[in-house]
């Protein structure tokens, strides 16, 4: 088995995600069920967007890494471990040895837990199923054993579900979505944090008083929520502080403009690259859906969406625009980080959606929650960066000379790959073993008590509901 | 023929659920013989591209008051109702 595993694993390193995950991507297409034709088309459609992602990366880290560099002369201040994105972070996922597998894991592992009932949840989101092979990529850029990082990255579906079962209630309840939880583990993680900063904030008198409405915020920092600008201002200021004593004032003044306009390009172009590797998954994804279905029996379940259908939520939108001069400001004073964030300031709504529920849309609390997350979240980025490059080297990314780290908000900053990664680094097979125990007690204990995990996620009491109509 | 019409089709990230649902209502439009042309948003874009378009499809709440008619609805994602959400497409893009 090992030997088998180490020649695919020998075979991915030589023909690279480009080639491999289109061939694949095509097989498990047919296997769910697609027609020939349309999945040909798919899986050629995913090797492009491989190139294309690799492409506009380049663009951003050429520009980034001299700017970077200059910083760094000029400030004293290194940060030298760029933001490149879940676009990039989704990219290198897919196209990782683990990748190759988390299609059909991820749906084993539904299957599985929904024919035993321990999940209500029917996971149709494959697109995400990239968090799952992005965790698994890491332990495997960690320990070098496909089998870790497989059994990991099935542990990370799991662990999903469950997450999704406990935020039900709440999410649809909140955000007026019946039927429908999400499966989605860079905004799951902020819950157990919520909830202990919840219960310390009721506590504070005064504090606990704060209630800031969102309508204002949007109108204020709307300009936040608008990539291509927010894009086009950070590189402006970063190119500032990095070219401004750049010989005479026109040079310096060219140099700052146009890597302002680079960094607004890459903000544009770096989802829309993304959004052609989805294009040739839909397929995939909606085979998966229809063979899922079948076998899940006529019970009752609730469909595991994108937490992309949570953001647009007012609450989300306005919490996050504040969260973003936040987290600007944090990776400049925050003591030992060398995180320069950038693409993922777009995607900061994930990180905070989840908690609106329980924090009853209070964009203070969520403020400090999120400002918390990020807070843990630049330190576990830092801790992971280098893993985060060599499993970008080893899905076939093109990494500039100049030797910069990379990371991302989403999932780079999540607490959850940190924990797994350095539990399967330090202890092996028995970390693996140690996480499987853990995420089954977790199992049982929501099983067991599920109204009261229900409310602590922030669904309102039965009773308390009843009263209240 | 009409003058081809514009939809605007937004999600959280204006990539995952968004071009699920872009994709779903520009095949079954080509079925039905009516022209459109799709663009793809973030929730938080659509005020600032909601004029040049003629109507907006969203996965997640967008912001009240935008001069264009809305439908929210997960309907793509979910494929409940999907048959309704679109001849509710098409009565508004015949008018």
């Amino acid at each position: 088995m090992d030997a088998l595993l180490a020649g695919l694993k020998g075979a991915v390193d030589t023909l690279g995600a480009t080639v491999l995950l289109p061939i694949v991507i095509f097989i498990i297409a047919l296997v769910l069920g697609a027609k020939a034709g349309r999945a040909f088309r798919a899986a050629v459609t995913i090797g492009v967007a491989f190139i294309a992602i690799n492409l506009v990366l380049g663009l951003m880290l050429n520009s980034i890494s001299d700017v970077a560099q200059a910083i760094v002369r000029n400030t004293g201040i290194q940060r030298d471990i760029v933001d490149v994105g879940w676009p990039s972070a989704a990219a290198i996922a897919f196209g990782s040895s683990v990748g190759l597998w988390v299609i059909p894991v991820g749906i084993a592992v539904n299957i599985l837990l929904l024919v035993t009932r321990l999940t209500r949840t029917l996971n149709v989101d494959v697109w995400n199923f990239w968090h799952f092979a992005f965790i698994g990529s890491l332990t495997v850029a960690a320990t070098n054993n496909l089998a870790y990082g497989i059994i990991a990255a099935a542990l990370m579906a799991a662990l999903a579900l469950l997450f999704a079962d406990w935020s039900a209630k709440a999410v649809q309840k909140f955000y007026g979505v019946p039927g429908v939880s999400v499966p989605h583990l860079a905004s799951a993680q902020i819950l157990p944090i919520a909830i202990v900063l919840n219960w310390i904030i009721d506590r504070i008198p005064g504090i606990n008083k704060i209630d800031i409405s969102t309508e204002t915020i949007q109108k204020r920092f709307g300009v936040l929520g608008e990539p291509v600008i927010l894009g086009l201002v950070i590189g402006l200021v970063l190119g500032a502080i990095a070219y401004y004593n750049l010989g005479d004032f026109g040079t310096a003044l060219s140099k700052i403009l146009q890597t302002g306009m680079t960094l607004a390009a890459v903000m544009l172009l770096l989802p829309r690259m993304v959004k052609i590797l989805m294009e040739g998954l839909l397929p995939v994804s909606e085979a998966a859906q229809e063979f899922v279905r079948k076998r899940a029996g006529d019970r009752e379940l609730t469909v595991g969406l994108d937490s992309a259908i949570l953001i647009g939520h007012p609450a989300a939108i306005s919490s996050s625009l504040i969260l973003v001069p936040i987290a600007i400001i944090l990776s400049i004073i925050l003591p030992g980080n060398r995180v320069i964030l950038f693409a993922d300031l777009a995607v900061i709504p994930f990180i905070v959606a989840m908690t609106a529920p329980l924090l009853n849309g209070n964009v203070f609390r969520m403020v400090i929650v999120g400002t918390v997350t990020l807070i843990l979240g630049f330190y576990v980025a830092n801790a992971l960066a280098p893993l985060f490059t060599s499993a970008a080297v080893a899905s076939g990314f093109a990494m500039p000379e100049n030797a910069v780290q990379i990371t991302s908000v989403v999932d780079g900053f999540l607490w959850i790959s940190y924990v797994v990664v350095k539990a399967v680094e330090s202890l092996g097979i028995a970390g693996l073993a140690l996480l499987l125990v853990i995420i089954g007690a977790a199992f049982w204990a929501f099983r067991r008590n599920t109204a009261a995990w229900e409310r602590a996620a922030g669904a309102e009491d039965e009773a308390e509901a009843v009263r209240a109509n | 023929m009409a003058r081809e019409k514009i939809i605007l089709v937004a999600c959280g990230t204006g990539i995952a659920t968004s071009t699920v649902v872009a994709t779903a209502i520009e095949e079954e439009m080509k079925n039905r013989g009516i022209p459109v042309s799709i663009r793809q948003c973030k929730a938080t874009e659509v005020p600032g591209m909601v004029d040049d378009v003629d109507l907006v499809v969203s996965t997640t709440p967008v912001p009240q008051g935008l001069s264009k008619p809305v439908i929210t609805t997960l309907a793509f994602l979910t494929g409940m109702g999907k048959a309704d959400v679109l001849d509710r497409i098409e009565g508004y893009l015949r008018d």
